[in-house]
């Protein structure tokens, strides 16, 4: 089974859909997009509405409707140099 | 006229705790400039602040306490902030640290009430964390690039933690500040963007909290993301994560 959902790019607007297997990972949908978007390196968390979804959660327990959207948000990571 | 006067007209302000707060703040740069002279100004007395850099002259453009020949003095961040603290607000106790958190366990960090993580990277963050964590002390974590920004409270056992907002990209990023090629560790820190309107907004959140946690306030749960460019910012909830160390047989309640 595949789930079909939108993810925006919080730096541009911009959105892309997938198709997700139960089985996938936050990490690997943060992977995913960051290379489509040839993002640089750096951190990067995806919500979900209100909530902040952790890297190792499986779609399967997201509790993801079809093309419902998720954002792709940079964490920054700067603050003392 | 007493120069709390008008912080003492916000009524549900504890100003008694927070003038008898001990306080951590790690770093001294950009963030570490912005939250120690807030926190100053608020009237907190009782300050410590870490660093192990000196200043150089690219510090200048978001960096309040310090002053063009900071640069060719020789002297630590953490002394500078600390001696132009003093001189905003004479009543301050404000003492340098030269070092890095990694030398403070959770005896050295437990002596503190509240932990201001003002940091650049990610391994000296994870670090701070975990160490508060088990010590039971809030750590309110600062983070900035370009115009954005971020904060985190957290307060141990009741809130998840940094760690658990943290997924492989995070990790990435920190494997590549440490290469090993079999001989050498290569410390690798890159130039990130930065400047002072983010800079002093993030800084301000952190000192927000902390009053609003002193004074028995509810804080942000869990993190602020901040949008310069928008001009927006949003707070999301967080989990705490099952596999994240720093929970193991710690039972979370509601936050």
């Amino acid at each position: 089974m595949v789930v079909r959902v939108r993810i925006r790019n919080a730096e541009t607007g911009s959105t892309v859909d997938m198709e997700l297997e139960l089985e996938n990972t936050v990490e690997e949908i943060i992977e995913g997009v960051a290379a489509y978007w040839e993002k640089d390196p750096g951190a990067y968390v995806i919500r979900k509405g209100r909530r902040l979804l952790r890297g190792q959660q499986k779609v399967q327990e997201l509790d993801i409707s079809s093309n419902e959207e998720l954002e792709l948000i940079p964490d920054p990571e700067g603050g003392n140099r | 006229m007493d120069r709390l006067d008008r912080t003492r007209r916000i009524g549900w302000v504890d100003l008694d705790r927070i003038q008898e707060a001990r306080v951590l703040i790690v770093g001294a740069g950009a963030l570490g400039n912005e939250a120690v002279k807030d926190l100053v100004l608020f009237g907190f007395r009782h300050l410590d602040v870490l660093d192990m850099d000196n200043v150089v002259r690219s510090n200048l453009n978001r960096c309040v306490l310090f002053r063009e020949n900071d640069q060719s003095s020789g002297r630590g961040k953490s002394e500078i902030v600390a001696e132009r603290a003093r001189e905003m607000s004479p009543e301050a106790e404000v003492v340098p640290l030269n070092g890095m958190v990694q030398s403070f366990g959770p005896e050295e960090l437990g002596r503190y009430d509240i932990v201001l993580g003002c940091l650049d990277n990610v391994a000296a963050r994870l670090h701070t964390n975990a160490n508060t964590y088990h010590a039971g002390v809030p750590y309110i974590d600062g983070g900035t690039d370009g115009f954005r920004g971020k904060v985190q409270v957290v307060v141990p056992p009741l809130t998840p933690c940094l760690q658990c907002a943290m997924n492989r990209s995070h990790f990435k990023v920190m494997e590549r500040r440490f290469s090993c090629t079999g001989e050498d560790t290569v410390f690798y820190q890159p130039k990130m963007a930065a400047e002072i309107t983010t800079t002093s907004i993030i800084a301000a959140i952190q000192v927000r909290e902390a009053v609003k946690l002193l004074s028995g306030k509810d804080t942000i749960e869990h993190v602020t993301y901040y949008d310069g460019m928008l001009g927006t910012s949003e707070t999301f909830q967080l989990e705490q994560d099952p596999g994240c160390p720093n929970h193991t047989g710690v039972v979370l309640s509601e936050h």
